[in-house]
């Protein structure tokens, strides 16, 4: 188990989330803009449905020889005077980290936006030996300084106003202030150049591990990754080992769907390529280097159902375009990734039992794969988790017995028909005008916000006969 | 194939899918016994039982020269599902023929019969919704259009969002009812500010979602089953 | 701590337990980049004119801003022209050597406060001082190695003379570039990535390549547009007619 499971239950979650207006509010717009800017950067760009496959086909071929390549990628770092280290769990990759921090002698540390990192929990560990852990992408900040956690992918304080950074800033900087985004950036620059400036270390994640070349590869838009990977005196990457790629010609192809699905944009601002610490002269760059691998759960996919979860590139697509997403957004699903893919995620990270309610916090309906620059068949996993729960017994005992006694009757006609002629009787005084506005038990839940219609007084089967006879004529 | 919740809640649909296509010269036939294609056990993780399902199911359709399905998840589940949950070679091969053999309605019509001039069985202005099982796993989107367009005596117009799902989602719609309503009210948001005078669908599961908000909240906008707004012939051609 | 061996037991034991699975490929290298990128840099000087056009509207619409003049002589009155409009005082520049023309010596007789880059390692202080000029500089002024005309995105190498911080401290950051570095496309540019990791790297070589695609951004803030988070608030690409003598990556 990587992460405790939450306090309250999901559907309790679900329901906080969707009572918070301001949070309906900014994930609508939120959600609506990404899913235009993405449609629009796809129309005009006709070869991507060829790259989607092809991205899908390069992390496929990877996996199939995932040693291969992690070696390669291990070799060319150290050959470029890096040093790799490999983790296993959650507890092993903050360890390694804390010993390069102690080891260092950091006391600050200033961190680019990283889900791996988010992951492992690594900034309560680094707090708890004594080394301040600064997130710089903008809102990282703002929730770092919140104290709270993520809620997008990409854009982790989607949740907050502008006001709402303005108090936070305020309260947290000390620095007065107005609620205009301009001069709240502003402030962030400021405030962050100088820890840039100051920091002993530099933490990142890394988006692509180029085995070729021993080139790790970040995306992003504000700069932070670049601050990270170049001016502290020690770099390092922790890096998910599903992320290594096999050439340069393979990371194009990467760079030309990634930003596209994320945010519309045909690059992000930095694509920051880090080939080992500093060299050649230069002014600035990392004296050392540092690849931190992490298993964490990913190892046992190459072979688990959750293999094609193993491509996934962090865009954030399918958040987007998720109606279940769009309605209560990231807190509420409880673990550090959130959305269709967060579902599967959270699945590799803590076993099935941990996605027992989450993995049917979906309608199934697919925009999810539609958007996915890699294709991952997300619905068709959830159904493989949904059937792991219900073949492992983990589900509750009434769902149980409900559908034992629906796969029964769905078997076997005689049955089926004497349900419907019950069902037909016991509804009736439930039944107003051509609709049932409330039942009791089972489809309470339904009727609390939609009519139900009512068993018809002959199903379609109990009238073929007369209508057989009326095709004969 | 009738499904489930055609046969239980909607057989008046049943009926006049009959008709339909009984005027245009179809013979249609109804295998007895039929009771559901399995999906709602198959979603939910009940494999073992959803397999015996379909296989009883391949059975009742063995002699069927083609099977039209007024669901587009219904359909779905026969073509795509059906042949990966057989585990014996013989019956794995007699769900790929009857996969192959398998049409939504709006299929059948258009694109087997070649049939996309109706009369509108009821006027007005018809806005369209997208199921997703039909949209995203059968990857038809244009069929209903065209039926809807070419209607003579209403009008069609398209509806934003259309793509969006209704929340309905099978057990999705009671296992998490709140978040279920939450995305078939912006569904059906969208819906009424078209001006509508009924959406369409090709879906039973979509129609109760859609149906069952509209009537809880005293819309004059109705929900409706594609083949309940296509007038049958009078008499074959 | 697992050793690199026990971890790749477990990667192996797993990949041995996967089924069969069609075989997929991953992308084919050019088996000698350097040499088709030879090929590639010939055919493309014959379609300069039509990349450039396309490189100016793609930077555009990122938010860069586009200067084009006919010499070296003209591009050091472009730098200056962007600092005084913009109330610059100090700048740091690539050396020379990498630039392809001297930008510190008409800046300084202007007035500014111009630094360039030292040409070859210097000790841990200097770079401390070097590091702090940079930060404290309105203007950074750099070549790029690759202008790519799909995206509009300027690629600048690292390395001696060649400073990552002149194009990412400053509030102002101007590229001057010519003619050789256009190419087309991402394919292209992919190309190019392999042709420069391919054998030894030359001695003054840095270990870091940034895509630059426009000025620093976020819409973290209620998804509201700024500029200028971390990095350069604006971009400026100087295109020169005539060429630029200068060290090539």
């Amino acid at each position: 188990m990587s992460e405790s499971e939450p306090a309250t239950p999901f559907r309790e979650r679900a329901g906080q989330a969707l009572r918070d207006s301001f949070l309906q509010e900014a994930l609508t717009i939120a959600t609506t803009k990404f899913i235009g800017l993405r449609r629009e950067a796809f129309d005009e760009f006709p070869e991507g449905e060829a790259l989607r496959d092809r991205a899908r086909e390069i992390k496929e071929a990877t996996l199939q020889r995932l040693d291969h390549y992690l070696d390669r990628l291990i070799d060319n770092v150290e050959r470029r005077g890096g040093h790799v280290h490999y983790a296993t769990t959650s507890e092993e990759a903050r360890g390694i980290v804390l010993d390069i921090a102690r080891r260092t002698g950091a006391r600050t540390a200033v961190k680019s936006k990283s889900m791996a990192t988010e992951e492992i929990h690594l900034n309560d560990a680094l707090e708890a030996a004594g080394v301040t852990p600064i997130e710089t992408d903008l809102g990282e900040y703002i929730i770092q300084l919140a104290h709270e956690r993520p809620s997008h992918i990409i854009a982790p304080a989607i949740h907050k106003t502008k006001g709402q950074v303005a108090e936070l800033f305020a309260r947290e900087l000390k620095r007065e202030t107005v609620a205009d985004p301009e001069v709240l950036t502003r402030i962030a620059r400021e405030e962050l150049r100088e820890k840039f400036l100051q920091a002993d270390l530099g933490i990142s994640g890394a988006n692509f591990g180029v085995a070729d070349t021993g080139t790790i590869v970040l995306v992003t838009n504000e700069g932070n990754g670049r601050m990270v990977t170049s001016l502290p005196r020690v770099h390092v990457a922790v890096m998910g080992v599903e992320k290594v790629i096999p050439s340069m010609t393979d990371l194009a192809v990467f760079l030309a769907i990634l930003a596209k699905s994320a945010t519309g944009q045909k690059l992000s601002v930095y694509t920051s390529l880090v080939d080992g610490p500093r060299r050649g002269g230069e002014l600035e760059g990392p004296e050392e280097f540092h690849l931190v691998l992490l298993d964490n759960g990913r190892i046992r996919q190459i072979a688990g159902p959750l293999r094609e979860a193993l491509s996934c590139l962090r865009c954030g697509a399918c958040l987007n375009v998720c109606p279940v997403y769009r309605q209560i957004g990231g807190h509420a699903y409880g673990y550090t990734y959130p959305g269709p893919i967060g579902i599967l995620l959270t699945a590799m990270l803590n076993g099935t039992e941990s996605v027992k309610d989450l993995a049917h916090a979906s309608s199934l309906c697919g925009a999810c794969l539609e958007a996915c620059p890699v294709r991952i068949d997300i619905p068709r996993m959830l159904i493989e988790l949904r059937k792991d729960v219900s073949e492992r017994r983990i589900a509750p005992w009434s769902e149980r017995v409900v559908f034992g006694a629906l796969g029964r009757l769905l078997q076997h006609p005689a049955l089926y028909r004497v349900a419907a002629r019950l069902a037909r009787l016991v509804q009736r005084p439930f039944v107003r005008g051509d609709v049932i506005r409330r039942v009791p038990l089972v489809f309470s839940d339904w009727t609390r916000t939609r009519d139900l219609p009512p068993i018809a007084a002959r199903t379609f089967q109990e009238r073929w006969a007369e209508l057989e006879r009326a095709g004969r004529r | 194939m009738v499904t489930c919740l055609g046969d239980v809640f909607y057989p008046e649909v049943g009926e006049k899918i009959v008709r339909l296509l009984r005027g245009l010269g179809v013979t249609v036939e109804f295998p007895a016994g039929q009771t559901c294609c399995g999906l709602p056990l198959f979603n939910s993780g009940y494999h073992a039982a959803a397999a015996a399902v379909a296989r009883r199911t391949i059975g009742l359709f063995r002699d069927a020269e083609q099977v039209v399905v007024p669901s587009g998840s219904c359909a779905w589940m026969v073509k795509h599902e059906y042949p990966g949950l057989m585990t014996d070679p013989a019956d794995r091969t007699a769900a790929e023929r009857l996969a192959g053999r398998t049409h939504e309605l709006s299929q059948f019509l258009v694109r087997r019969l070649g049939r996309r001039r109706f009369r509108s069985a009821v006027g007005g202005r018809l806005t369209y919704h997208d199921s997703c099982h039909l949209l995203r796993g059968l990857h038809e989107s244009e069929s209903p259009r065209a039926l809807l367009r070419d209607l003579s005596g209403s009008q069609f117009v398209e509806l934003p969002g259309s793509d969006e799902c209704c929340g309905f989602g099978g057990s999705f719609a009671v296992r998490l009812p709140e978040v279920s309503t939450a995305i078939l009210d912006k569904k059906l948001a969208s819906v009424e500010a078209t001006g509508a005078d009924a959406v369409v669908a090709c879906d039973a599961g979509c129609l109760m979602q859609m149906r069952g908000g509209l009537s809880r909240r005293g819309s004059r906008v109705r929900a409706l089953h594609l083949a309940e707004v296509l007038a049958p012939e009078e008499t074959p051609r | 701590m697992t050793s690199r061996a026990e971890f790749f037991d477990r990667i192996r034991a797993e990949m041995g337990r996967t089924r069969e699975l069609a075989p997929m490929a991953p992308s084919v290298r050019p088996a000698r980049p350097r040499e088709r990128l030879d090929v590639l840099r010939r055919e493309l000087s014959e379609r300069w004119r039509e990349n450039l056009q396309r490189f100016q509207h793609e930077f555009e619409r990122v938010g860069g801003v586009f200067h084009r003049v006919p010499d070296v002589r003209e591009a050091s009155e472009a730098v200056a022209r962007i600092a005084s409009e913009r109330g610059v005082r100090r700048v740091v520049a690539w050396h020379a050597g990498a630039l392809g023309l001297d930008v510190v010596a008409p800046l300084t007789t202007r007035g500014f406060e111009a630094v360039a880059a030292p040409d070859a390692e210097v000790a841990g202080n200097e770079r401390e001082r070097r590091r702090a000029l940079a930060a404290a500089a309105d203007l950074g002024v750099t070549g790029a190695d690759l202008a790519v005309a799909e995206t509009g995105s300027l690629v600048v190498v690292s390395g001696a003379g060649r400073p990552r911080s002149a194009s990412l401290l400053p509030a102002c950051h101007v590229a001057v570039f010519d003619r050789e570095v256009l190419v087309e496309s991402l394919v292209q540019a992919g190309l190019v990535l392999e042709a420069w990791h391919d054998g030894t790297a030359p001695p003054w070589r840095g270990a870091s390549i940034n895509v630059i695609t426009g000025p620093s951004r976020t819409a973290d803030i209620e998804l509201t547009l700024t500029r200028g988070v971390h990095g350069p608030r604006e971009v400026h690409a100087v295109f020169v007619e005539q060429g630029l003598a200068l060290r090539r990556v």
